[in-house]
């Protein structure tokens, strides 16, 4: 095929959409549905600007991910995390932790930590750094991405705690 | 200390929702009805040649394609994407040897990804499809890797106007003998007690900022050449458009997108000709064209590489009585910032110390790389690394503490800065260096490393470093600022000053509050709007805070004042019997009587005329301050630096333990920015000083231009981070502050480097400091 | 150039086994597979073109992993380098793989990526494939015309060459049981964390009391593909191992290696410390 109808889950949304079969799951994103905030940084799966979330916690580059084979898959992205206006435990850790510069990396840093929390939702500053490894920032040294990553632990262990 | 309501609180920053949502609109993310897709077709078999033929035919009838473009379809002035043409008075440009020596596409190629033409499409695949049809034919030129190469007689001339390949160096007429400096040094140096020297090589590191370039540009049906861009510095793109293309001032519109990361990268103009001439060529079409990683790599500019060699004479004391550097380095295919680097590589060490005598010499060749710019710390890196590894070599000659030798010889309020004539106003360098030692646990450490044995060796390191804050007097220095005061007693602060996502907007509006003494909430940053912005010359030389910031604190004041005034006429009082507590104006002594803040200003906009009195109602007038700002004054900060490694010496490699960067900060507007600035700029100074270099083959052609293989320190590798504001008030900087932009990843590369120094008793003299160049160097040694 | 936008292509999307090798047994060599994506796409954003693309996303079945002490470790098709990471069998009874998998680039390509496709990229750096010589065992190729056997030994034939034939999947890895006294180990050498190795290296040794009855050595980056150290083996195998005996490795690995020259690293270097990663590597192993 070179191209086919292909129906995504995004954000919790349906949408239905004609793909090229040479078209990136970012590139589907970006431009077909005008979902901008996941990120093209270096297109070749290094840097991690462009991670979404696969079914809810997996962090996969969308970059290197064909769209026509992700018919029927769940997908997240950083603007779906935040409901509302109200910013999801993870975006609010990286604000209270001054976790954000630039921001270019942010979409993705806040896809990974979703990924990371759901595996290891108290992880040691190992596991963190670790889990970090995929997603490049030039910003900030790591050192206030790493805490805001701890915050988002407790702030995610509040909200459970609450539910 | 001065209470100040907003003023050292680090509040959530002004763009942290929109950033962690993704909603932040960057360059690549605007779309535009009639958006056509630009490609630039680079050269990426040669480093050096000369294009023979360039056909474009089959190219302009693939499917989608509206144009194609070459060398002779456009219609520009050739230029320099560089800005220092624009700091300097024109005579001493001359002098300097600035040139324009680049062109939107060449017929001659000077480094891999040069551009050779354009592709205008309707989508970005169809671009691409074409651009694969267009065919060249090159001649190969010899390549050039080094100075010493490109500055053989019979080398082939990269520009007329530069003979030899020399690109710059420090003119006579301005620096006796081509060198910068004071004092007798060869005397000097014959009758030092000894002396270290060395030829050292420092690398050529990449910005790598992580938004790549990308831009729209849209020639409108009035004739005005737009242009959206993440530039750092929109006002400089704006003059060098007009210029280029012979358009006023008037016509062309700069419009700053969200910028994704700067480090220097974004240091004048990048794409933005190539995404201009493009749009000229289809008026009323916006074109976008978006770089590739592997583009923003080899075809925008990087740090200055090259030899540097450096000896330092010393008396018996310890006094440094002499200073001897040559800086040669590898300018890359264009002329660009050719005057900068070689020049401030030298004012960075005469600041340092206090040498008794000092001669520096700065110069470049053009070489077969990608053009070298601006990169954070502008020449400082190279100078940290060179410098402070001589400083700690005489240090182990003397047998004296390397934090002691340092305290009793860096330079301090009353001494020269990097221009000689402007002193310092402030340094708390000396504290850094005894808060940073303590932190590090410095003397046990040094003491404990002294004699080991095994597989695994420590070692702890210093290194000092001076910066600027703006670049007073040696460049143009100016922002002006409007701060404009709503009806409702809020206010618009604009101005041009960019951020790069160090926080500057935030700080700045931190700084607007409190010269007006509204609250933070009451004030919004309008900047990246080239039409309703005066000028700033942009983000560089750690300016924004202490330039920028000063404009905005005057520009308020100057607001603040106009509504004192009119409070004053209102209370019937003088301005001197007034003060302001949460927007309400008192009379002193008379708290009944007051005035609001907003009363006078709606009173200004909503002046209405009485029908009884045919008097008008109130004071009239929207209330405007306004600053155009030059600053008299520089104010550097200081910063020492403690790092500790540990180095496998079966292996070679090294691991990172411990960082601690203590900074003479004058004051942190906003704290948690400054601690997150030095921080990054510590990954990038280790970075440096460890990993980071592009390598080229014998051919000039890039080796590694991705992140797979250029590394950079990763979350794994960054050592256990301290970072120390020491707040000691600049008596000149707004509320005292100094810079923080760039200072960071200075002192952390002369620091590394004298770990590994001190865990192995060798020194690596060529950066990145490799696991390859360590085991070499224990061989050399016979072990360690 | 690199390029943003992939090469035209026509994508096969087949639903099963069966009818992916009939895809394969009509289009052959111009077919390239993708598993997890992550090398496929890469290279096909800078140079590498194929007419058809064969994704196998949509065959069901072929992401299983399966471990049983008679049989030994079963690794499908679409197994990715995340599920090995996360399995506690992996973790347990081979070691190497499992340390492998951790290091292995980033946690997203490692939620895409395929143990198998690390294997069918034949690069000398890949890091599963240089635990997986160690541990020996089989690759499982499939074609129309029915199934083989290669052994791991086998199945690099060159660079970046395989002895897949073009109408064959990959479709199962399969890995020995170990002893009761087999310990394994992996480790590499990198300019930073995340990186592809310099040098690694991997160890499967089966050890009776203190003496060494069978050695199975590793070593990636020091020839065109990852590759056995037979003459370290047969230093090790029938004796105890200790620090003297390890030392005498450093020369003798010497003679059968040939060290890559690239951008990561220099022969020089990678020969002067292979030694050394290979006795730790033998420790570690040891340990396990």
């Amino acid at each position: 095929m070179k191209k086919c109808e292909i129906t995504l889950t995004v954000n919790g949304e349906q949408l239905t959409t004609m793909v090229a079969a040479n078209q990136t799951l970012l590139e589907v994103l970006r431009e077909n549905l005008g979902m901008t905030e996941t990120k093209y940084g270096c297109g070749t799966g290094e840097c991690g600007a462009c991670t979404v979330l696969l079914d809810g916690t997996k962090p996969i580059l969308s970059c290197l991910t064909l769209a026509a084979a992700m018919d029927g898959r769940h997908i997240t992205t950083a603007a779906g995390l935040a409901r509302d206006g109200q910013l999801h435990p993870v975006q609010q850790a990286f604000v209270d932790e001054s976790g954000i510069q630039c921001g270019f990396c942010t979409p993705g840093m806040v896809m990974k930590t979703v990924g990371i929390l759901a595996r290891t939702p108290n992880p040691s500053d190992e596991e963190i750094r670790h889990g970090l490894e995929g997603n490049i920032c030039r910003c900030t040294g790591y050192a206030k991405i790493v805490s805001s990553v701890k915050r988002a632990a407790e702030l995610m262990a509040d909200q459970s705690a609450a539910e | 200390m001065t209470a100040y309501s907003t003023i050292g609180k680090s509040i959530p920053k002004i763009d942290v929702k929109e950033k962690v949502t993704g909603r932040a609109l960057y360059a690549a993310d605007l779309k535009m009805p009639g958006m056509l897709y630009g490609k630039i077709v680079r050269c990426l078999d040669h480093a050096h040649a000369r294009v023979l033929k360039l056909d474009l035919s089959v190219a302009a009838k693939m499917p989608g394609v509206v144009k194609v473009l070459g060398p002779d379809d456009i219609k520009a002035h050739s230029y320099n994407t560089g800005v220092l043409d624009l700091m300097v008075p024109e005579p001493v440009g001359k002098m300097l040897g600035d040139i324009e020596d680049q062109t939107v596409f060449t017929k001659h190629v000077k480094h891999q990804g040069d551009a050779i033409c354009g592709i205008i499409a309707h989508s970005e695949e169809a671009a691409e499809r074409a651009a694969e049809k267009v065919i060249v034919e090159y001649e190969p030129l010899p390549v050039y890797l080094t100075a010493e190469e490109s500055m053989q007689p019979d080398a082939v001339q990269f520009t007329s106007l530069k003979p030899g390949n020399r690109a710059f160096q420090l003119p006579g007429e301005m620096f006796p003998n081509n060198a910068y400096g004071w004092g007798n040094v060869d005397e000097a140096m014959a009758a030092a007690d000894f002396v270290v020297e060395d030829t050292f090589y420092v690398p050529k590191q990449k910005q790598c900022q992580m938004e790549p370039h990308a831009y729209i540009a849209l020639f409108d049906d009035g004739g005005r050449l737009q242009c959206w861009t993440s530039t750092q510095m929109p006002k400089c793109v704006h003059i060098k458009l007009a210029r280029m293309f012979d358009l006023p001032m008037s016509r062309v519109t700069v419009t700053q997108t969200v910028i994704g990361g700067g480090f220097g990268a974004r240091l004048g103009m990048i794409g933005e000709p190539l995404a201009c001439a493009m749009a000229m060529a289809v008026p009323g079409r916006p074109v976008k064209v978006l770089y590739t990683r592997e583009e923003d790599w080899i075809a925008s500019e990087s740090r200055h590489p090259g030899k540097y060699w450096m000896k330092i004479g010393f008396s018996k004391d310890g006094a440094p009585v002499a200073v001897d550097a040559l800086f040669r380095s590898y300018k890359g295919g264009y002329y660009t910032q050719g005057s900068g680097v070689a020049f401030t590589t030298g004012s960075w060490l005469g600041g340092m110390y206090k040498w008794g005598s000092c001669r520096y010499h700065g110069e470049t060749y053009y070489t077969n790389h990608a053009p070298c710019g601006a990169y954070r710390g502008y020449g400082n890196p190279q100078t940290n690394f060179v410098m402070e590894q001589l400083v700690e070599r005489a240090c182990s000659k003397l047998g004296v503490d390397p934090v002691e030798w340092r305290k009793k010889w860096h330079k301090g309020v009353g001494d020269d800065g990097w221009c000689p004539g402007v002193t310092y106003p402030s340094c708390a360098l000396d504290e850094c260096l005894d808060r940073g030692a303590a932190a590090i646990g410095w003397t046990e450490k040094r003491a404990k490393y002294a004699n080991q044995t095994g597989v695994k060796r420590r070692g702890v390191g210093v290194s000092v470093m001076n910066h600027t804050s703006g670049a007073f007097p040696m460049l143009l220095e100016h922002t002006t600022c409007t701060a404009r005061l709503n009806e409702d007693a809020t206010a618009e602060i604009m101005l041009a000053c960019s951020d790069m996502g160090q926080g500057a907007h935030t700080a700045l509006q931190q700084i607007a509050a409190e010269a007006l003494g509204f609250r933070f909430e009451d004030i919004h940053i309008k900047a990246g709007d080239s039409d309703s912005n005066g000028f700033d010359i942009g983000a560089h030389a750690s300016r924004t805070i202490y330039v920028g910031g000063a404009a905005v604190k005057s520009a308020c004041e100057d607001a603040r004042k106009e509504l004192f005034a009119r409070a004053a006429q209102y209370l019937e009082c003088t301005v001197e019997q007034l003060t302001m507590r949460d927007k309400i104006i008192y009379l002193e002594g008379a708290s009944n009587r007051s005035i609001s803040a907003q009363e006078i200003c709606a009173r200004g906009v909503y002046n209405f005329v009485d029908a009884a009195s045919g008097q008008r109602t109130g004071i009239p007038g929207q209330i405007q301050g306004y600053s155009s700002f030059l600053p008299t004054s520089n104010s550097p900060p200081f910063a020492a630096c403690f790092a500790e490694v540990e180095i496998d010496t079966e292996t070679g490699e090294l691991t990172l333990i411990e960082l601690v960067n203590a900074h003479d900060v004058g004051k942190a507007i906003h704290p948690a920015s400054v601690e997150g600035n030095l921080e990054g700029g510590a990954q990038q100074g280790m970075g440096f000083a460890l990993t980071e270099e592009i390598y080229y083959d014998k051919n000039g052609l890039c080796l590694n231009n991705s992140f797979t293989d250029y590394k950079m320190l990763g979350p794994s590798d960054m050592p256990k981070l301290t970072t120390i504001l020491v707040e000691n008030p600049d008596p000149l900087g707004p509320f005292g502050a100094k810079s923080a932009g760039e200072a960071g990843i200075v002192a952390p590369i002369g620091a590394v480097a004298n770990a590994v120094f001190h865990a192995l008793g060798i020194q690596i003299i060529e950066a990145p400091i490799t696991a390859e160049k360590i085991l070499e160097a224990i061989k050399k040694n016979g072990g360690v | 150039m690199s390029s943003r936008v992939l090469p035209d292509f026509e994508l096969l999307m087949p639903k099963d086994l069966g009818e992916g090798l009939q895809l394969l047994s009509r289009h052959g060599s111009d077919v390239a597979i993708m598993a997890g994506g992550t090398d496929v796409l890469v290279m096909m954003k800078a140079n590498y073109r194929s007419p058809y693309v064969m994704s196998l996303a949509g065959i069901g079945g072929l992401d299983h992993l399966d471990w049983a002490p008679e049989t030994g470790l079963r690794v499908g098709a679409l197994t990715t380098v995340d599920q090995i990471e996360q399995s506690g069998a992996v973790k347990q009874h081979y070691r190497a793989l499992w340390q492998a998998a951790t290091l292995f680039a980033t946690p997203q390509i490692r939620n895409s990526a395929t143990v198998i496709g690390n294997l069918l990229r034949a690069s000398p750096a890949g890091d599963c494939s240089c635990a997986v010589l160690a541990l020996g065992g089989t690759v499982v190729l499939e074609s129309v015309d029915g199934r083989r056997e290669v052994a791991i030994d086998d199945f690099w034939l060159d660079y970046n060459l395989t002895a897949r034939r073009p109408d064959e999947i990959a479709v199962e890895l399969r890995l020995p049981p170990p002893g009761k006294g087999t310990g394994s180990a992996f480790r590499r050498l990198t300019r930073t964390h995340e990186d592809l190795a310099k040098l690694n290296a991997s160890a499967r040794l089966d050890v009776d009391g203190k003496i060494c009855r069978t050695a199975r050595l590793a070593m990636g980056c020091v020839g065109p593909t990852t590759q056995r150290l037979p003459k370290c083996e047969a230093i090790l195998v029938g004796k105890a191992i200790d620090e003297a005996l390890l030392k005498t490795l450093d020369d003798v690995i010497q003679s059968e290696i040939a060290p890559i020259d690239d951008k990561r690293s220099t022969a020089e270097y990678r020969r002067a410390v292979a030694g050394v990663l290979l006795r730790r590597t033998i420790s570690q192993a040891l340990a396990d």
